[in-house]
């Protein structure tokens, strides 16, 4: 069970697929085993132990732990280079197959192929726990018990919804200020932690531990119990993990002839279990208990206990702001619950009118081609600069180059008077330039409010002292994100969608979501990809409406749009881009007797 | 330096093998975008089934060719049965990574049912002997060695100078834009998987012909290997699969030679994880990057 949590945080919660997770067990048990063995524990000597340390097991516990959490965060280092995950997959089982295979190998500090026996089991004693049957399952209760509230901190409330939001679409979590990496490699050091922990307890109750329990196999059957149980939810962890065997049990009754071959119990068994597998993955991925997202709607009205949704139904708030008040110029961020229920937005260290953000000779090459030729611009603060040019002229590939996306062969990226130009996407969000993206992204297993909620920056609960101390340290924090997530959402006239899993919503509702999401991170500067696409005309008015609202409290936009109209009414300048480089820039007026813009958009 | 040129012909020998089912695996993945961890079962099957008909008395040659086309047509109905329907359910990378797993699972232990977990051989005996300067092979490898460099020979002529081995190529690039131009994908990928599951049945009775002894976990312990050839050459690339092949037979061998036969795999997948974190698309990466299988 405790195993089956671990790995349903890293991959149900976190998308973190982990075909190596056995190994942190093994490494549990082995680390226990070796820790409690003595030097004269050696059966008629002929297994002796380097590391005869004796220890005591609660000691041994702890340690291996602590092992698998490192262990943990070691392999996760190796993999983190963003890749996708049935690669990532084989990765860490790669690494999982190198400490087998060295484990194996090396007959001194495991034992080799026998493995490790006679291991002391925490209640006493040397052997199986059944004589001591009932102090041991009382003393597996508790751990799991104390396992389960330290989950928690990490599975719900806001933490778990930005691990939420990583797996359904890293991008846009780094577009919102999320350190996808760390996150990664925190659920593979908690999970690892996990893995570790239940590895000992089953070393400490069978009393003898060797490689061949630890095979690929038995990472299936985790995954198994996660998918089964249910993806992201911690009941349905539970359910799966008590279920898995079960099935594997009750297949082997049914077969025909079994009784005539008894060793074909265990085969038949894992068929089922693979073909179990495969039946979910078809039919019900998100297994027999799914995660249950919070409600926050006006509907809502249990109150889950990490979710904070509160018991009266919220007031649509006529003219509220849509951004909270800036506070005073030159402050960081600090949350400061206002009237409107909204907090301290981030201010520009730079006053109205000076550049904000200052593009100089940015390249970038795809092969030959250049997507990018020395590219340089200057947007004001407290403006909407608008950039226009026919397709294919490298406006996305510039907004990748400066939301840190893709990175500039040459070529400098100052924002807010700082040269950002090295600084990953998260870290460019977190600064307050937060960028859309063309094809609107969504965390699509959230619901609407929690897109919303999960953009919030510097959530208290999301360090490491909001971990430790838990509901009672981040409840206001969360209190005012989710009045003010709601004043957005009804701003915009969206309320009713507020509990809608985000991929049920309707093209025109996601671009809306993903520009209340973009508001919600605190930006100084918005960077909006192409965001009318795909926008009803009445929807476009409210866009520019909104727009507009927001460059008088202070937010400056760098606008790529093809519609000519809203930039010519918005955008105080205009930077007009062919073929990788900057043609021309002024205003939309000056722009339209160029010769040379006027040729870029005939010939493209 | 006898030693290291023993080692080198040594891993040649074993490199042709894991290069042909290499070459399967890439193609798997080149054609349907899917890391088909299955294949270690099919290799395992390829090795059973061909060890039911050498009992049956027949030579190991036509043995061969009999499991290539059978694991060929079996390849492709699991494509068409499963993978694709997978697929065409949208089911997502990571679970369908899941599903081939729990493939490759059920396919093992269903050898077992059948053949139980004791230790088979196909007892064919050595026959002659080369010497070449320092290096030593068997017929059975000599063999071995010139119809892997055949067929990836003829795999290349495929490549270059056919109608189909064009389609393979533009449908690995693009999908939509090969069908925009005629080409019935569907079709070709079908093709791709037969001529990999042709490739894997090849690989699996070579393997089971110059080990001495195999069990039904013969299947998952190679394909580390095959995974780990085709990573390191760029994976989707068929010349890297091929390369890699050789690569990761030699390295294994030398290190066997070296160091200690046990840890000969570990130096295989410890050079798989360097090139992970200096280069993870591989030596000759072109596919990986474009697959997004980093990003």
């Amino acid at each position: 069970m405790i195993a089956a949590w671990g790995l349903n945080l890293q991959y149900g919660v976190a998308g973190v697929l982990n075909f190596g997770y056995i190994a942190n067990l093994a490494l549990g048990a082995y680390c226990y085993g070796v820790l409690t063995l003595g030097p004269d524990s050696g059966n008629g000597g002929f297994q002796s132990y380097i590391i005869g340390l004796h220890l005591p097991p609660v000691l041994a516990i702890l340690a291996a732990t602590a092992a698998g959490c490192l262990f943990g965060g070691l392999v996760s280092l190796i993999g983190m280079k963003r890749l996708r995950p049935d690669y990532q997959a084989i990765v860490l089982l790669v690494v999982a197959i190198v400490a087998l295979t060295i484990v194996e190998a090396d007959g001194g500090l495991f034992g080799g192929n026998a493995g490790l026996a006679l291991i002391p089991n925490p209640v006493g004693g040397t052997g199986p726990a059944t004589a001591n049957g009932w102090v041991y399952v009382a003393i597996v209760a508790a751990v799991c018990a104390a396992g389960y509230l330290v989950l928690r901190r990490f599975s719900d409330g806001p933490l778990g919804r930005s691990l939420r939001a990583v797996r359904d679409d890293d991008r846009a979590a780094l577009a919102i200020g999320k350190n996808v990496v760390g996150l990664r490699i925190l659920v593979q050091v908690v999970g690892g932690g996990f893995a570790a922990l239940s590895g000992a307890m089953l070393a400490g109750f069978i009393g003898a531990w060797s490689p061949s329990a630890w095979q690929f196999a038995e990472t299936l059957s985790l995954l198994t119990a996660v998918i089964v149980g249910g993806m992201a939810s911690n009941p349905g962890a539970v359910a799966g993990a008590l279920l898995v065997p079960v099935i594997f049990e009750q297949a082997t009754q049914y077969v025909p002839g079994l009784s005539s071959r008894p060793e074909l119990a265990g085969d038949v068994g894992w068929m089922a279990t693979a073909v179990l597998t495969i039946m979910f993955i078809w039919s019900r991925p998100q297994g027999i208990l799914p995660d249950r997202r919070p409600r926050y709607g006006p509907a809502a009205r249990r109150r889950t206990r990490f979710s904070l949704a509160p018991l009266a139904p919220a007031r649509a708030q006529d003219g509220a702001p849509l951004r909270a008040t800036p506070a005073p110029v030159g402050m960081r961020r600090d949350p400061v619950p206002a009237a409107a229920g909204g907090q301290a937005g981030t201010a520009s260290a730079v006053p109205p009118g000076a550049p904000l953000l200052t593009v100089s000779g940015l390249t970038v090459r795809f092969g030959g081609v250049h997507a990018l030729d020395a590219v340089s611009l200057e947007t004001a603060a407290g403006t909407v600069t608008g950039l226009i040019g026919p397709n294919g002229a490298g406006k996305s590939t510039f907004v990748n180059v400066v939301s840190g996306f893709l990175r500039p062969e040459s070529g400098r990226v100052i924002f807010n008077g700082r040269d950002i130009t090295r600084d990953p996407p998260h870290r460019r969000a977190q600064a307050g330039l937060v960028r859309t993206f063309q094809l609107s992204r969504q965390f699509g297993r959230l619901t609407a409010i929690e897109n919303l909620l999960v953009a919030r920056q510097r959530h208290p609960a999301e360090s490491l002292a909001g971990v430790l101390a838990g509901l009672r340290y981040w409840r206001a924090a969360e209190e005012e994100n989710v009045a003010r997530a709601r004043g957005l959402l009804a701003a915009f006239e969206m309320s009713d969608k507020a509990d809608e899993p985000a991929s049920n919503l309707s093209g025109g509702e996601r671009r809306m979501l993903e520009l209340m999401r973009a508001l919600m991170a605190d930006p100084t500067m918005l960077v909006l990809d192409e965001p009318l696409a795909g926008l009803s005309p009445r929807w476009s008015a409210r866009f520019e409406e909104a727009v507009s609202r927001l460059r008088e409290q202070g937010l400056s936009f760098l606008l790529i749009e093809h519609e000519l109209g809203i930039i010519e009414r918005l955008c105080e300048s205009v930077v007009v881009m062919a073929r990788g480089r900057v043609l021309s820039i002024g205003t939309m007026a000056e722009l339209r007797t160029q010769r040379e813009v006027q040729e870029a958009y005939v010939a493209g | 330096m006898s030693i290291f040129v023993a080692a080198v012909g040594f891993g040649i020998a074993s490199g042709a093998v894991i290069a042909l089912a290499s070459l399967g695996f890439t193609l798997q993945f080149g054609l349907s975008n899917t890391l088909n961890i299955a294949y270690g079962g099919f290799i395992t099957l390829a090795t059973f089934l061909g060890y039911g008909l050498i009992q049956l008395g027949l030579g190991p040659w036509p043995v061969m060719a009999v499991i290539a086309v059978a694991t060929g047509i079996l390849s492709v109905l699991y494509y068409r049965l499963f993978i694709r329907s997978l697929i065409r359910r949208s089911v997502g990378l990571g679970p369908l990574a899941i599903a081939t797993a729990a493939a490759l699972i059920f396919i093992e232990y269903a050898v077992v049912a059948v053949a139980g977990t004791d230790v088979k051989s196909y007892g064919l005996t050595s026959g002659r002997t080369f010497r070449l300067w320092y290096i030593t092979w068997s017929g059975t490898q000599v063999t071995i060695i010139v119809l892997a460099l055949a067929l990836m020979l003829a795999f290349q002529l495929l490549l270059r100078m056919t109608q189909l081995g064009r389609a393979l190529r533009a449908t690995a690039v693009n999908r939509t834009l090969a069908r925009s131009c005629g080409i019935r994908a569907e079709r070709v990928t079908s093709t791709a998987w037969l001529i990999s599951g042709l490739l894997c049945g090849i690989a699996g009775v070579a393997l089971a012909m110059t080990t001495q002894a195999f069990d039904f976990n013969i299947g998952s312990n190679f394909l580390i290997l095959v995974i780990a050839a085709a990573v390191v050459g760029g994976i989707g690339e068929p010349y890297g699969a091929m390369a890699g092949g050789f690569v990761i037979g030699i390295t294994t061998e030398l290190s066997a030679a070296y160091w200690s036969p046990a840890y000969s795999d570990v130096i295989a997948f410890g050079l798989l994880i360097v090139i992970l974190l200096i280069r993870p698309t591989g030596i000759l990466g072109g596919q990986a990057r474009r697959r997004n299988v980093v990003t």
